[in-house]
Parts: structure tokens; sequence; C-alpha cells
């Protein structure tokens, strides 16, 4: 397997103008440069023993104990570089409520919580690399910073793929939505198509139904696996 | 295809995610009992930003060999442990002291990689540790750092933990004594 340096214009720009915590968190030195090596191309193959499948359904996880919100399936494949998709990773999913608040001791705004709605759950995709979770849209939220600055809805992924250097941490983004333009998080990355690959896919809603919306979201983890490993 | 872009883990990874056992390296899962093979150390830290400011809740998964310098090789141990920073920016983790191993980079000392994600990294950063007492001279990783900075790659010894023997491993992510990273 082999995973290339990042293309140009996909890695965020950082420390981000307006986003304060960069300033302070960024490492000064650029990082060093070292042939990977066996550490870095291995993965756990056992991961999913200390990482199970959870939940897939966040808008409901006590049946009739539905969360309030715009249900909405998420969709997509895990892919490598080369289109392949990559089977049993691990995809985390969390999120905000649909009235911007995390069910987290951390987030102190003044956004309600939802009694029903604990905002995360993680999948395994299956052999062609899908996975999906049931859940409401996020609401936005506002930035405790001096300039104000409101996040657009989005989802948080955590997916683990076949080598460490495809670990992937990233958030994903609705279409249409005004405030993804002046989102300080999505607009460091500084080339469009690569910002437009964190925007999801609306799927036409009358192909989904009456119950909920859908959206289609495919994730792209650096490396070329030429067959699974594990 | 082009991968997709890095974001911030935020600060509100969900402790929802985290078992009893996510920290400890030995053992598969929390259910089943850990790796007869080699010592069980701890490896104990701090996560700092800019002015030495503790860190909460930054993110911080560690991979190594096992004992005998293999991945994914004794069915006992996995090798990947994943914790949380608590309100000191304190972590932990349980392990063995791995072995080390020739690869196509070269002859690697013991070592195991810790990367970190919280809120303000944008992306990830990612680090490697190697133990005291180890020579660590031939280890390619190692030698791609200044000679002045290889020091702050090296967990310290401290007190015993319950009998096991412990080390503490300080991540500075920026200012002095910035730990060194490496490239993704």
């Amino acid at each position: 397997m082999s995973e290339a340096p990042w293309p140009p214009g996909i890695e965020p720009v950082v420390p981000v103008p307006g986003y304060p915590n960069t300033w302070t968190h960024t490492p000064a030195r650029a990082p060093f440069t070292r042939v990977p090596g066996a550490t870095e191309h291995a993965a756990p193959a056992a991961l999913h023993r200390k990482l199970p499948a959870g939940e897939a359904n966040l808008a409901e996880v006590v049946k009739g104990k539905p969360a309030i919100g715009q249900l909405m399936e998420i969709s997509g494949r895990i892919l490598d570089e080369a289109g392949r998709p990559v089977p049993g990773a691990v995809v985390e999913l969390w999120q905000a409520n649909a009235a911007g608040r995390y069910a987290h001791a951390i987030d102190t705004s003044a956004a309600p919580l939802d009694p029903h709605f604990e905002g995360h759950g993680r999948v395994l995709t299956d052999a062609d690399g899908r996975y999906a979770f049931f859940t409401v849209k996020p609401g936005a939220y506002p930035v405790p910073v001096q300039e104000t600055w409101w996040r657009p809805p989005h989802l948080h992924f955590s997916v683990f793929g076949p080598s460490c250097l495809s670990r992937l941490v990233t958030q994903m983004y609705f279409p249409g939505d005004p405030l993804n333009a002046i989102d300080r998080i999505l607009q460091a990355i500084p080339d469009e198509a690569a910002r437009s690959r964190m925007v999801a896919r609306m799927l036409p809603p009358a192909s989904v139904g009456s119950v909920h919306l859908g959206f289609a979201h495919d994730i792209v983890l650096r490396g070329r696996y030429a067959t699974p490993e594990g | 295809m082009l991968p997709t872009s890095q974001q911030t883990i935020g600060p509100f990874f969900p402790k929802g995610f985290f078992g009893p056992a996510d920290h400890d390296l030995t053992r598969m899962s929390a259910d089943a009992a850990p790796t007869t093979q080699g010592e069980a150390v701890i490896v104990r830290g701090t996560v700092t930003r800019a002015g030495g400011v503790p860190c909460v809740n930054a993110i911080l998964e560690m991979w190594q060999a096992d004992a005998q310098g293999r991945f994914n090789a004794d069915p006992a141990f996995l090798g990947w442990g994943r914790t949380f920073t608590d309100a000191e920016g304190r972590y932990a983790f349980r392990t063995v002291i791995p072995g080390g191993f020739t690869d196509d980079t070269g002859t690697r000392a013991p070592h195991a990689n810790i990367t970190v994600m919280g809120a303000g990294l944008m992306r990830r950063v990612l680090t490697t540790v190697f133990f005291p007492g180890v020579d660590t001279a031939a280890d390619p990783v190692m030698a791609s750092v200044p000679t002045a900075l290889r020091p702050l790659l090296v967990a310290e010894k401290t007190r015993r933990e319950a009998g096991l023997r412990a080390f503490r491993f300080d991540i500075r992510l920026r200012g002095e004594n910035e730990t060194p990273f490496f490239d993704l």
C-alpha cells in the first residue's frame, strides 16, 4: 500500500484568522519529514473489537422517544484514492442537536438540550464500503469568540482506514447553507473543489419518501490499497 | 480520487465513544484478558498549548508493535488505544514495552506513535515516543529530528504505579520545548 503526500490545496491552512484557538494550538515548527515505515502503514486489524459497531439510529435511540428535529438519513461510501471501497472501516459520527447544542458537558451554550438526542453513533462499512446513519439535521451555533462566527450545520466524521496514515477526522456540510461560505473552518481549505467535496448531496426527496430527507456523502481516505487488510 | 480534507475534531468529541479499556493497548477489548507477552507499563503525561496551558478533551490515539516488534500478530494484543485529556490536560495509557524491528526504513528502536486531535488543531498531529535507556542512535525516525530536539521524544521514567513501571511523556503542541511532530 502507499500513501502519497497530501495534494496541494486540500489540507487546511493554519492558523486560521478569527479562530483564536488555532493560534495557540498549531505547532509553530513544521512537522519533520521521515519515510513512513511499518508503524505508519499498519493499523489494528481487530479495531472493531475495541470500537464495536453501535448505534446507527441517532434519531430514536429508545423506541417511542424520537429526537426533535428534521429527520434525515446520511449514507455513502468510504473509498480509497483509487476509488476502491474500504470494507469494515470503523465510522464514527457526532453532531449537535437540532437547536445547535452538543450533549457534552463542555458545551455550555444557551441552546436547549434534547433529552432524546445524544448525537453520536458508530458503524462499520459493509463489503461495498457503505455506511448509513439515521439522525436529525443539526442546527447552526455560534462559536464563543470575540468576532461573531456561526458554525453552519455540520456532521463530524471519524474514520479508520487500513493504515494509520489513512486515519481521517473531518466534517460534512449541507448543500445550499449560506453559512458555509463564511465558516472559518470550512473556508480554511484553500481549494474550492476540495471544499465542495465536503458538502453532502441532497437526494431527490421524491425518491427518498415522505418520512425523512436523504443525503449522500462519500469520504475518500488517503492511500491506495490493493487488497483489504485484516 | 482526491482524499477528503481534514477538519478539526473540535471540543465536543463524545465521552460516549469511550469504553472502559480504550486506553489499554494490552487488551483487545474491556472483556478480554490482556496479553501475557511483554512488560506492562503506564505511559502518562499532559497535553498543553502555547504558554503551557492544559488542553481539555484533547483526543489521543496510541499505536505500537507488540513486545516482539510485530503488528497484528499476538491475538491477545491490539496495540491501539484511545483516551482523552481531563480538566488538567492529563492522559494515561496502559501498554507493554514494544519490541524493536527492522522494516524498509531501517532498524527501528522500540517506539509508539501517538496522534493528538483537539479543538484548535485543524489537522491531527503525530509524534513518536521512545523509552529511556533504549539505544535510538540507529533509529531512522529519531535521525530525522535535530539532535537538540531528540530528548523531547524520550519518555521520562517516573515512580512505579501499582507495581508497574511508569513513564511520563508530555506533549506540548506549541511554544517552549514544543514536541517534535511528523508528516502525515
